[in-house]
């Protein structure tokens, strides 16, 4: 069952590739049949989920490469579920989106395929070194996806995402290497890895190395430039792609092996990630001010927006950690809408830049619908009620600011800042006087608004039925929290000797009395 | 010490100072036909120092091989080209000499350390005097040493049709293959020769 | 008669059956050709295919053979030889098969060259085979000589002959510094020439510690000539640059498996006790081929030197192995050079299918070459990302496999260099891999352009579309169906004995004297709990 979500992609993508040459034109349609069966085998896989239950509710297991230690173990649980979900949506919403005309359909659509089967099986890998192959297969099809098919200057920006997160991937696996053979854990096994007691000092240097892994793939401050290039470069259904589920890899990471693998160490460093947090969360939204390009102000937004999740993570109360998974939900959605209605945008006037953009929500002659369209998903990304975003980003500062109420109170500066940004935006774009360059504008046929009212759509009813937002994940990361709850001592008694003696779990969070 | 071994001591004390003159001489000499007679007298003392070893069989092969085939070879290559060439000086000649001097004394130096400070296990010498070293050496082919020894004639029959391939006039065949791959220009090999390899000169040209 | 069959046992010749029939194949080439003559002589290279074929088969049947040692202790036929020899025999028939059409259009004679190639893959088997002193060096010069031939075989080349020349002089003096080695091993253990007899009479002597180290340097710096490792490297570009692309392609696979093979056995069972000096010294040699292996082909611009350098960073990879010197580290020294065997052919063959038909291997001409070739652009770009080591293609398990063999053994500072190393070689082949597939049609190249319509029936062509597609196949799915490989890896290591009792003979002799009390950085490190 599980397996389907990776091999059904692979198998259509192989398929798609070897089309014989008269029947090139048809892989679009080919590809959206197998993006529709995805979707359905996703959908069905989550009416089998239960949220009152923790733990992995469905889970295949083969022994592949015993002498390594790497099985073929894939679960699903509360905290990928969502995820796997939001994978299976955006990959046919891309897959839709892509246009008709498209050079070389055969090799993009399979492209596509291998590119959601991977980042599938990374949400899926219950196996650190499975999640580490799956994390990497991902690399060579997007590379290719914006070297091929990208703006004017794609193959310096592909080089450069394909770098980075080989980097990226080379300190995932030093670090997962590292907890194997420290703890002697007989394989890299998940759960294995997570029952194995670690010394304090090499919890930090490996969660330290992870860091630095997951920080370029998210990514946070210092790590971010790969990502403006890669989102200017790439296609519109590519960057929904991109920002929509692939940096989820990164934050997925941070939750799933961060917080889970070394709860400790991640105690000891969280008041140090807040505040890299909201340095994150400042950067972003200061440098989105500053841009001109539509696409960059919304690809800095999103270093912004997924800052916020750090600070959940590093909050790591139940409720923050429910919280950066609704967060990763909604900004996946949201950052897809407005990624998508960006492109089209940019499709219909030749340019993306502010400084010429003029009244595009001229109802006769602009861009009216893709214009309302924008101005929801703005709204949504800013946090104003009723929609998904306010109920996540609510919820991220209210279970982070009991525990780091200054890295906080910065985060929501950074949220104030993505309103001034985007009506920046907005106002010069879509309010004025509609300039005669652009009052000629092709009509955007019906079929291009349909994905983007489907994510609006989502993104009302989510804001408006925060539950269905919240529900997934709420039973699982509250069991990913458990180090912060006093049955701690007796599930991991090793750990607690590990402090000071006399001192409880509760009392070595120092900053708390601040 | 009594006669057998002093005349032995002489022997190898007057054999050393010959095979170290004559290879003074092949490097130190201009005249590359002195340095190869000479490099032919180093061949001939080393082959003596065998003797006192009492390996008959090595020094008869060292003089065969080396001397008789070896030396005369470079002999010949020497006439056959005999080209007089003028190479200009190289600047700081004394540095370059002065640096190879160093490195060769530190090597020969450590090498010699090594052969004094380290207890040899001299075992049987006995034993090869009294038998002769060709029967041992015949021995040890047809016993431990059969396989080496049967290897080393594949080697000598490949190396003798090597040897041929590299030196015989290649025919190029008039009749073009029957396949249509040579006739465009761009199926030139790289691996062609651009041009033929002239003799005499310098090789950067060819490179460029 | 007693004598007789003791002694049929002693030589217990049948563990060679696999270099006799390769021994046949070579004379049946050479006599053929003589006879039958250029024109009917096309089948000869089939036959030298067929026959190295036959000697993998036969290879299975000595499998944990009872008793490994044949010819008085001069040959070991354990499985560690049996794989090396397996791995060896078949990058010749890879190669073999690429290098028919090659041969033919340079205007060399074929069969002469497939003896030599034969010749080489013979004294290669040997050489991982070898079990004394002798042996080893008749082996080693067999390699080296035919590998001096082949590399001067284009003999209207200047390059190729500068490239020979320069080949057979370095190769030379490091065959002679190895000897000199050799030499004093022989002094050393009291005139013995079986290595493991050469380990037990080391450890007898008494303050030859100095006489040792120069003879493991010695022979180590032979060793590290064949593998081309930094800085014994210095023959491996003009020679790759100016030798037959074929010859190339063994050279970096077949030779250097032989001397991987050697390095091992030679190591391992005559300086058990050596084991801290060349772990030290192949650390060295790793990181040095690791980082201008991999920093030097960043800068090429001709595919066959950037696979030249490329090799010599992939050799400093599977060096972690040998440094890791544990049974994990030898298994997967094996497994990646199983699956650098098929990928780095393929890459090959794809190098040559391309100069075939254009006549140039620089980088730039390769732009747009998917329009055109879709075949060699897949199997081009399998191989050279399998190279890169991106999942799921064979590269990544072997390199996963050696860089978790390397941890284990505590190498985290080699292991984390050879991460580093990978992604820089990720760059470079993906720039490769970015000409053929990315350009648009309007930025193809003139040669891409004028490229000629595939034609996979003219002669000489088929084999190396096999080739191509063979290691294709064996490259993309020898990854995910990894299992057997391993399993084959690992056995092969576990049935050693050689290896295993050098390791007990380790254990005995420091429990012995415990005043000698190695630092044995094999130890596990021990996490205080």
């Amino acid at each position: 069952m599980l397996s389907a979500l990776i091999w059904i992609p692979v198998i259509g993508g192989i398929i798609i590739g070897f089309l014989p040459n008269q029947l090139a034109e048809k892989s679009r349609s080919l590809a959206l049949v197998i993006g529709s069966i995805i979707l359905a085998f996703t959908l069905a896989i989550g009416l089998q989920f239960d949220p009152n239950q923790s733990g992995l509710f469905l889970s295949e297991s083969f022994s592949w490469l015993d002498q390594l230690g790497l099985t073929y173990y894939l679960g699903v649980d509360g905290l990928a579920l969502p995820l796997i979900f939001i994978n299976s949506f955006l990959t046919l919403i891309a897959i839709y989106t892509s246009s008709t005309k498209l050079a070389r359909p055969r090799f993009y659509y399979a492209l596509l395929l291998f590119l959601s089967a991977g980042t599938a099986g990374a949400f899926l890998a219950q196996n650190v070194l499975l999640f580490f192959l799956f994390y990497e297969v991902e690399l060579i099809p997007l590379y290719f996806l914006i070297a091929i098919w990208g703006g004017t200057n794609r193959g310096y920006a592909a080089t450069k995402f394909l770098l980075y997160t080989a980097i990226s991937g080379a300190l995932v696996l030093a670090s997962f290497l590292g907890i194997v053979w420290l703890t002697g854990a007989s394989s890299f096994d998940y759960d294995v890895l997570r029952s194995q007691v670690l010394p304090l000092s090499s919890q930090i240097i490996l969660l330290l190395i992870l860091l630095a892994g997951f920080a370029i793939k998210i990514p946070f401050f210092p790590f971010h430039t790969w990502l403006p290039d890669a989102h200017v470069e790439a296609s519109t259904p590519i960057s929904v792609l991109l920002a929509g589920v692939l940096l989820k890899l990164g934050t997925y990471g941070l939750l799933r092996f961060g917080i889970g693998l070394f709860p400790d160490a991640w105690n000891l460093l969280a008041p140090y990630l807040a505040i890299w947090a909201a340095v994150s969360a400042l950067f972003g939204a200061l440098a989105a001010i500053a841009q001109k390009d539509m696409k960059r102000v919304v690809a800095y937004s999103s270093i912004a927006h997924m800052a916020y999740i750090l600070l959940a993570a590093a909050a790591a109360t139940p409720l923050s950690l429910t919280a950066a998974v609704a967060q990763m939900i909604s900004h996946g959605l949201i950052s897809a809408l407005l990624f998508l209605l960006v492109g089209v945008v940019g499709k219909k006037t030749g340019t993306r830049d502010v400084d010429t953009l003029r009244g595009l929500l001229n109802p006769e002659r602009g861009l009216p619908i893709i214009g309302s369209l924008l101005i929801l998903g703005v709204m949504a990304s800013a946090g104003i009620p009723g929609m998904a975003g306010f109920i996540s980003e609510f919820i991220v500062f209210r279970g982070s600011f009991s525990v780091f109420p200054i890295a906080t109170l910065l985060c929501l500066v950074g949220t104030g800042l993505t309103a001034v940004y985007f009506l920046l935006m907005i106002n010069r774009v879509f309010f004025g006087r509609l300039p005669l360059a652009f009052s000629n504008l092709p009509a955007v046929p019906w079929s291009d608004h349909v994905p983007a009212i489907v994510l609006a759509i989502l993104i009302v009813t989510l804001g408006l039925q925060p539950n269905w937002l919240v529900r997934w994940s709420e039973t699982q990361t509250a069991s990913l929290s458990n180090f912060d709850t006093e049955t701690l001592a007796e599930v991991r008694p090793a750990s607690r000797s590990l402090l000071q003696p006399g001192q409880s779990i509760k009392e070595s969070q120092w900053w708390r009395s601040l | 010490m009594d006669l057998a071994q002093g005349v032995q001591f002489v022997s190898f004390i007057i054999l050393a100072a010959m095979m170290f003159s004559a290879a003074l001489g092949v490097v130190l000499l201009r005249n590359i036909v002195y340095s190869a007679f000479l490099l032919g007298a180093v061949f001939i003392s080393i082959s003596g120092l065998y003797l006192l070893l009492n390996a008959e069989f090595v020094a008869a092969s060292q003089i065969l091989v080396y001397v008789g085939a070896v030396n005369v070879l470079i002999l010949f290559a020497i006439m056959l080209v005999n080209k007089k060439e003028a190479f200009p000086a190289l600047g700081r000649n004394w540095l370059r000499g002065g640096a190879t001097a160093l490195v060769c004394v530190g090597l020969f130096a450590l090498l010699g350390t090594m052969a004094i400070s380290t207890p040899w296990s001299i075992a049987d010498r006995a034993g090869v005097a009294a038998e002769g070293s060709v029967i041992k050496i015949g021995k040890h082919f047809f016993s431990d040493f059969l396989l080496p020894f049967e290897l080393a004639s594949v080697l000598l029959l490949i190396t003798m049709v090597g040897a041929i391939i590299l030196a015989r006039r290649d025919l190029i065949p008039e009749e073009p293959p029957e396949s249509g791959l040579t006739e465009t220009e761009a199926y030139k090999l790289q691996e062609r020769p651009r041009e033929l390899i002239s003799v005499g000169k310098s090789e950067s040209e060819d490179q460029s | 008669m007693e004598f007789a069959s003791n002694f049929s046992d002693q030589l217990n010749v049948g563990l060679i059956l696999p270099e006799g029939i390769v021994v046949a194949t070579l004379l049946a080439v050479l006599i053929g050709d003589l006879i039958l003559g250029r024109r009917a002589a096309r089948g000869l290279p089939y036959i030298a295919i067929a026959g190295l074929l036959l000697s993998i088969v036969s290879l299975y049947f000595y499998w944990d053979a009872e008793n490994p040692t044949a010819l008085l202790g001069s040959f070991s036929g354990d499985d560690l030889s049996i794989i090396f020899r397996g791995v060896i025999a078949l990058s010749t028939a890879v190669t073999i098969l690429m290098s028919i059409r090659y041969v033919e259009q340079t205007g060399g004679a074929l069969s002469e060259f497939i003896a030599i190639m034969l010749t080489a893959t013979l004294g290669g088997m040997f050489l991982a085979g070898a079990n004394e002193l002798v042996m080893i060096f008749v082996a080693l010069e067999t390699l080296s000589i035919s590998s001096y031939l082949m590399t001067g075989y284009m003999k209207r080349d200047s390059r190729s002959n500068e490239a020979a020349l320069k080949y057979l002089l370095i190769g030379a003096a490091s065959s002679a510094v190895f000897l000199y080695g050799s030499s004093l091993l022989y002094g050393l253990s009291g005139g013995k020439t079986i290595l493991p007899e050469i380990a037990q009479g080391l450890a007898q002597v008494e303050g030859g510690e100095l006489a040792s180290a120069i003879a493991l340097v010695f022979m180590i710096a032979g060793i590290a000539f064949k593998i081309s490792a930094v800085p014994f490297h210095q023959w491996t570009p003009d020679v790759y640059e100016g030798s037959p692309t074929p010859v190339v392609a063994f050279l970096s696979v077949g030779s250097k498996a032989a001397g991987f093979a050697l390095a091992i056995r030679l190591l391992v069972v005559a300086f058990p006790l050596e084991q801290p000096q060349w772990r030290l010294i192949f650390t060295a040699l790793a990181i040095l081929s690791m980082i201008l292996g991999n920093a030097v082909a960043l800068a090429q611009t001709s595919m066959k030197r950037l696979l030249a350098y490329s090799s010599i960073g992939q050799a400093g990879f599977v060096m972690i192995g040998m440094v890791a010197a544990t049974q994990a580290g030898y298994a997967s020294m094996i497994f990646y050079l199983l699956v650098y065997l098929f990928m780095n052919l393929g890459a090959f063959t794809g190098l040559i299918l391309f100069s075939l038909r254009t006549g140039t291997d620089q980088i730039t001409e390769y732009a747009g070459l998917y329009q055109k070739d879709p075949l060699l652009t897949l199997g081009l770009s399998i191989c050279l990302l399998s190279l890169g080591g991106i999942p799921p293609l064979a590269g990544f398990f072997g390199k996963i496999y050696l860089f978790w063999a390397g941890w284990q053994a505590g190498l985290y500072g080699l292991v984390i260099l050879g991460l580093v190393a990978s992604v820089v070689s990720i760059y470079y082949y993906i720039r490769v891999v970015k000409m053929m597939v990315v350009k648009e049609p309007q930025e193809m190249s003139d040669t891409v352009r004028n490229y000629p319509a595939v034609r996979w029936n003219l002669p000489g062509m088929r084999p190396l579309q096999v080739g191509l597609v063979f290691s294709l196949v064996v490259t993309s799915l020898a990854g995910i169906l990894s299992n057997p490989l391993f399993t084959l890896a690992n056995t092969s290591i576990e049935n050693t004995e050689a290896l295993k009792s050098a390791s007990t003979f380790l254990e005995e002799t420091t429990a012995q004297n415990k005043e000698v009390s190695l630092a044995d950085p094999m130890a596990p490190a021990i996490v205080e709990k």
